[in-house]
């Protein structure tokens, strides 16, 4: 297979955007990514297009042909790529393969998602529909609940405290201060979160013991990659960040019938196909965008893609080994806590952040000499995980 | 103005019991100090609600325009028996919420605007209103109707309140729903905490008057409109 | 009476829920059905607010159980308190509206030795 390239990435701010429509989100972001690379009329080949509910949230389907047809790709091959929350990575991973094969040469991979076309509680109902049909969802199961019951076996099990929890809300509501296209905002303090008798108030359970600052924000955004056979890059003005490897593992649909339901066996698998992929190991990593839908998931995929031992992500976390300036930044974008999480998104937009911090350019939160990314993307609660290592070449 | 006709427009008012100030720790580690507005406030507060006038997401126009009309009729004695409370946050206006002693017995919940959002500054304002007619102005219950889905889940929902038939709230609109005592009591430790007394300089910096922000300020505050630039 | 219903793979002998086509284990094509047996175990659970859409309730306690034939669920606990470990009934009731049809599933109430029931 041929080697892979990214060599233009673009996103819009993520948040609430009424304004603007899912396919003008999508369209936005793909042409930043293609201005980025200064493809000019340069046609694309392909167009890969990550989004996991616009039938539900925005009564649309076909989604990858409307993009084409905003932005004028014509003719070229496009579909729709459909993962739950890993779409974004998935549609990524078909992508690269595209280009891998040798079949197609420039592909535009667009993930984008718009979900606050709905309110709340059916944007909660959409999300849900992740779930097993007959054996969860019926029962009201809600993503949120997914993680609370995975919490209430982990937390004990790994020696991980609501405190730590929220010091991965307050590490990446920090970072997300540093991102102009975060969702959020807004420093946050333990005092407030967690240790004030008003923290009741501020922080309720949603899911016990997960609560509302465990949890990631409800988002509008898109985000794109352009790429290419490594053999092109000379042809684009940015410094080449090659895909080094991908992986990707599936495990049961419901926690019931994970063998060991602390296991999250699809993001072990999907990150040593990765790393194996790419040569490399995990002590190689410089920096990382894990997927914190929920704080207790940042902790628990630090531990099983291998950055730490199981037990000693949290103690990584405290000792500031994950923070930005720290020897492993996880999330320095803000990740999915700050700078949300428009589902189908996501795997893009940790594309784009690697991108920008392997070549230099992610400004105020730009980890010093990062070579190397890794990447997880978590489709469902951990049923389909899609992940990624990303190298900058010399 | 001609006194005897004013006489006859104003109002009687019953004897209302003013509400404690308290300061309640937000999330990022501010202090909300949460104090009972007076009518000499009220031109303030009308700046700060103006604003919402024209923005329709989340209901915030007709919300707005209806406390602008309730917080006038209360400075220009036609709303009776009135109250307001607002928070406050280094100062700055964060939040408001008003309602009225409909009988000696009632409460009628008016409004809930919070101009700084996220911080579920609304969620506890509305908490200090039903603590002040349930605690401070001695009702036993109080009436609540919501115009927008966020109003909804964060009142009904939250406090497990059901619908009631049989009379209309002030506010017309959908069903009203009833905040008892029995309820305030179960929702109470989940639902309204703050500390009193507010440390005095704190209070003093609230007192000496409500701080706004220009009408643009409020209006991306709202709406969450900055970074377009980088559309 | 329960109406929940396990597989067992009548090649190995794994016990499945929920229904897959092919065993887990050796991709066998034929099963028995495995009513649960006796009282269960809770296995994790989580009380959960802000539900979706057509769900009123405040707040609803979901749980994963193992009865004592080793048949796993997830169910509604109709319960104020749950606690890791405690032993539940078996039910069958409504536990949603779905595209306007009232859902049936498992509801677990605390064994007689256990507190009290909502």
């Amino acid at each position: 297979m041929r080697g892979v390239a990214i060599v233009g990435v673009g996103m819009i701010p993520f948040g609430r955007r009424d304004e603007d429509t899912l396919v003008d989100m999508l369209s936005y972001a793909a042409l930043n990514a293609m201005d980025d690379a200064g493809i000019g009329d340069m046609p694309i080949d392909a167009a890969y297009v990550g989004n996991m509910g616009a039938g539900l949230f925005n009564h649309q389907t076909a989604v990858a042909s409307s993009l084409v047809d905003r932005i004028n790709l014509f003719p070229a091959a496009a579909e729709s790529v459909e993962n739950g929350p890993a779409s974004g990575g998935s549609a990524l991973k078909n992508g690269v393969l595209a280009v891998a094969s040798g079949y197609f040469d420039l592909v535009l991979v667009v993930a984008g998602e718009k979900m606050r076309e709905v309110v709340g509680p059916r944007a909660t109902d959409v999300v849900a529909t992740m779930t097993h049909p007959q054996a969860e969802y019926i029962y009201g199961a809600t993503l949120p609940s997914m993680a609370g019951m995975f919490a209430r076996l982990y937390m004990p099990k790994y020696g991980i405290t609501a405190e730590h929890l929220a010091k991965v809300a307050i590490k990446n509501h920090s970072n997300g201060l540093l991102n102009p296209y975060a969702h959020i905002h807004s420093r946050i303090t333990l005092e407030g979160i967690l240790t004030s008798p008003h923290a009741i108030v501020n922080n309720p359970f949603v899911a016990d013991p997960i609560r509302l600052y465990d949890c990631c924000p409800v988002s509008d955004g898109a985000a794109a990659c352009l790429l290419c056979p490594i053999e092109m890059v000379a042809q684009f003005k940015k410094p080449a960040i090659a895909v080094a490897g991908f992986g990707q593992a599936t495990d049961t649909h419901t926690l019931q019938e994970r063998e060991d339901p602390t296991d999250l066996k699809a993001v072990r698998l999907a990150a040593r196909q990765a790393f194996d992929m790419a040569k490399l190991s995990p002590g190689d990593v410089d920096v990382a965008e894990l997927h914190d839908a929920f704080t207790i998931l940042e902790i628990a995929e630090s531990e099983h893609v291998g950055f730490f031992e199981k037990g000693e992500g949290a103690k990584a976390l405290e000792r500031g080994q994950t923070q930005i300036g720290g020897s492993l930044p996880i999330n320095p974008s803000g990740g999915l806590k700050a700078r949300g999480h428009p589902v189908g998104a996501t795997g893009v937009a940790q594309a784009v952040e690697l991108t920008w911090q392997l070549r230099g350019e992610a400004g105020q939160r730009q980890v010093k000499n990062a070579e190397v990314g890794f990447s997880v993307n978590f489709g469902g609660f951990g049923n389909n995980v899609v992940a990624f290592v990303l190298r900058r070449e010399s | 103005m001609d006194t005897e006709l004013e006489a006859l427009l104003r109002p009687p008012a019953m004897r209302m019991a003013a509400y404690p100030s308290k300061v309640i720790t937000l999330a990022t580690g501010k202090q909300m100090v949460v104090r009972q507005a007076s009518r000499k406030d009220v031109p303030t507060l009308l700046d700060a609600v103006r604003p919402t006038l024209g923005i329709p997401r989340d209901y915030y126009d007709i919300v707005g325009a209806r406390l602008y009309a309730e917080l006038l009729g209360w400075y220009r004695y036609r709303v009776r028996d009135h109250y307001c409370l607002i928070g406050q946050v280094d100062g700055f206006l964060v939040g408001i919420v008003n309602g009225r002693m409909y009988t000696r017995e009632v409460g009628m919940s008016y409004h809930t605007l919070a101009v700084e959002r996220g911080l579920r500054i609304g969620a506890h304002l509305f908490a200090a209103k039903m603590e002040h007619h349930l605690e401070h102005l001695g009702q036993d219950e109080v009436w609540i109707t919501a115009e927008s889905p966020i109003g909804f889940r964060r009142w009904m929902i939250e406090y497990d309140l059901a619908p009631k038939e049989g009379a209309q709230h002030e506010l017309g609109g959908a069903s009203y729903y009833v905040l008892t005592r029995a309820l305030w009591d179960s929702a109470k430790p989940r639902l309204c905490v703050g500390d009193r007394p507010v440390p005095r300089k704190l209070l003093s910096l609230a007192e000496e008057g409500i701080k706004i922000a220009d009408e643009d300020t409020i209006t991306e505050q709202i709406l969450g409109a900055k970074r377009r630039m980088l559309q | 009476m329960s109406h929940l219903v396990g597989h067992r793979c009548v090649e190995c002998g794994r016990l499945m829920n929920p229904r897959h086509l092919r065993c887990l284990d050796c991709n066998g094509r034929e099963f028995e059905e495995v009513p649960p047996e006796g009282e269960c175990r809770l296995i994790t659970y989580s009380e959960i607010t802000s539900l979706p859409w057509g769900i009123d309730e405040r707040s609803r306690i979901l749980g994963v159980v193992e009865f004592e034939n080793g048949l796993k669920a997830l169910g509604w606990l109709r319960t104020d308190k749950a606690k890791m470990g405690m032993r539940l009934n078996a039910g069958w009731g409504p536990v949603r509206v779905v595209g306007g049809e009232e859902v049936y599933g498992l509801t677990l109430v605390p064994a007689k030795s256990s507190s009290r029931t909502r």
